[in-house]
């Protein structure tokens, strides 16, 4: 699968893309923004995706902010946020503007798979 | 110490174990505490973030470069000697980001804002603010080298 990392820590992208390989998911090409404008334009250039994961807290796109500019175009592709936001309100606000789930940091393999196992 | 102090700082113990054994795969063995009226960080790494919200607070982890360097390795899955500082400074953020995060959902003590983390790799600095009353100071070890986590409240 091809995975959009979206995290303005280069280390915390590493971090992901490495528990993403912990968790046995078959990664074919991993594609990386700092943040949401970045990821946007990542989309823009024709990049196909099957998971977006982002972190909520970014400079001049915030995570919220991605999800509902992805959503006006792509209904379909998963948009997980990863981050440590881990509020009711907040996770609430990300799954009504269109996030499909949460992972908390700091996470685990196996927390990855169980979130993110029902998409593939 | 308040209610909400205690509470913070029994999070906070709770958060470096959780971040440690999730995210760097190991068990950084508490080696004391102490309280003082002003912190200075002198070490060489030092990663911070304010909390604000219903509490006003700094938290932050210092150490020297050799654990930092150490930690962020772990968190990576990269050698240590493949680390540059830019990626000291983002993995030394990370980390304080990780712990505040983990601190903030164990400490249940309102709502709570978390700023953007702030990392300093160097020699020869010192960071220190006032503004704030006395600094909880929780020490760890990780394989024979020590690591210090701190609140300010």
């Amino acid at each position: 699968m091809r995975v959009l990392i979206v995290d303005d820590s280069s280390v915390m992208r590493k971090i992901v893309t490495r528990g993403l390989r912990q968790a046995g998911f078959k990664i074919d090409e991993i594609l990386e923004a700092g943040d949401g404008q970045k990821a946007l334009e990542v989309l823009a250039g024709g990049a196909k995706v099957d998971l977006i994961l982002s972190d909520w807290n970014m400079p001049n796109m915030d995570g919220l902010t991605l999800v509902k500019e992805v959503r006006k175009k792509d209904t379909d592709t998963p948009i997980v946020m990863v981050t440590t936001e881990g509020g009711e309100g907040k996770v609430n606000e990300a799954m009504t503007s269109g996030a499909n789930g949460h992972i908390k940091k700091p996470f685990t393999p196996d927390t990855l798979q169980a979130t993110l196992g029902k998409y593939f | 110490m308040s209610e909400t102090t205690d509470k913070l700082i029994n999070a906070l113990r709770g958060a470096v174990n959780e971040v440690m054994g999730t995210m760097a795969w190991c068990e950084a063995i508490a080696a004391g505490e102490k309280v003082v009226n002003s912190l200075i960080l002198d070490d060489e790494v030092g990663g911070m973030i304010h909390v604000g919200g219903d509490v006003s607070a700094m938290v932050g982890i210092s150490c020297n470069k050799r654990i930092a360097a150490e930690l962020c390795s772990r968190i990576v899955g990269l050698p240590a000697e493949e680390l540059n500082d830019e990626d000291l400074l983002d993995g030394v953020a990370e980390l304080a980001n990780m712990i505040c995060g983990a601190m903030k959902s164990k400490a249940a003590v309102g709502h709570l804002d978390l700023s953007s983390p702030a990392a300093i790799v160097g020699q020869q600095f010192q960071a220190q603010w006032k503004t704030l009353h006395k600094t909880h100071i929780l020490a760890f070890e990780l394989e024979g080298e020590r690591f210090c986590v701190h609140l300010s409240a």
